[in-house]
């Protein structure tokens, strides 16, 4: 489910429901402080899975402050998207990234998510409880 | 399995969510998607060609209730298979998405 910006939807308790919650950090403070209100708010809902994706990583240094940021608050970070120009090229074409280009580092890293994801459902079943 | 997205605007949510949507329904599960922006392109995100919109699942399909202790629920008024049988939309890789909000007029929250 994509979520509306802001942590309104958490307040309201929108994402109570959810399985994981993916919680997408860019490397710029307000990127960051979004998130770091936004995982205590889902904690206190009692999602038990939450993990960080890091986005628009432009160099070495950005994936370092997601990183220690990351750590600091006790986030495991499970993908390190790169800036990826496809992404604005597709958006440019109306089409989607992995039809525009399916080697484009975003889907070649979110398919690791989703691989991730994936062994998550096996080791701790899918967690769908109902509603 | 229930994932949700969130992140600040602009951090790209959406085209995140549209791609793992895809990759995830490309390795065989089935995935449906909603798009809980009241802002929604996660369609156009998904692949589905341009100028294509979903119409959106109306909010009479939630209804307040209180249970028994008197606490207020949101409760559905119809089975999610009916609700995804008449708004879903068919995108790519077999994936269904339904768009959960809009706002059509302005002041119209």
């Amino acid at each position: 489910m994509d979520m509306e910006a802001s942590i309104e939807h958490l307040s309201r308790g929108t994402v109570r429901y959810a399985d994981v919650l993916l919680v997408v950090l860019e490397p710029y403070y307000r990127s960051m402080e979004t998130a770091g209100r936004t995982v205590p708010l889902a904690r206190e809902l009692g999602i038990k899975r939450i993990y960080g994706i890091a986005n628009k990583l432009r160099s070495p240094q950005d994936a370092e402050a997601v990183e220690a940021y990351c750590r600091n608050h006790d986030l495991e970070l499970i993908a390190k998207i790169p800036f990826d120009e496809n992404v604005v090229e597709a958006d440019r074409t109306g089409r989607a990234v992995i039809d525009y280009d399916v080697t484009s580092p975003i889907v070649e890293e979110l398919a690791r998510t989703a691989d991730f994801l994936l062994r998550e459902v096996k080791v701790n079943g899918n967690g769908a409880g109902g509603n | 399995m229930k994932i949700a997205i969130s992140g600040k605007g602009g951090s790209g949510k959406t085209t995140i969510s549209a791609t793992l949507t895809r990759l995830i329904a490309r390795r065989g599960l089935s995935v449906l998607a909603i798009d809980g922006d009241p802002n929604p392109n996660l369609i156009q995100a998904l692949g589905v060609g341009p100028g294509v919109e979903a119409e959106a699942v109306p909010r009479s399909v939630v209804e307040r209730r209180d249970d028994e202790s008197g606490t207020p629920r949101h409760v559905l008024t119809r089975t999610v298979a009916d609700i995804v049988s008449q708004y879903g939309l068919k995108a790519p890789d077999g994936v269904t998405v339904l768009v959960g909000t809009k706002i059509d007029h302005a002041g119209a929250g």
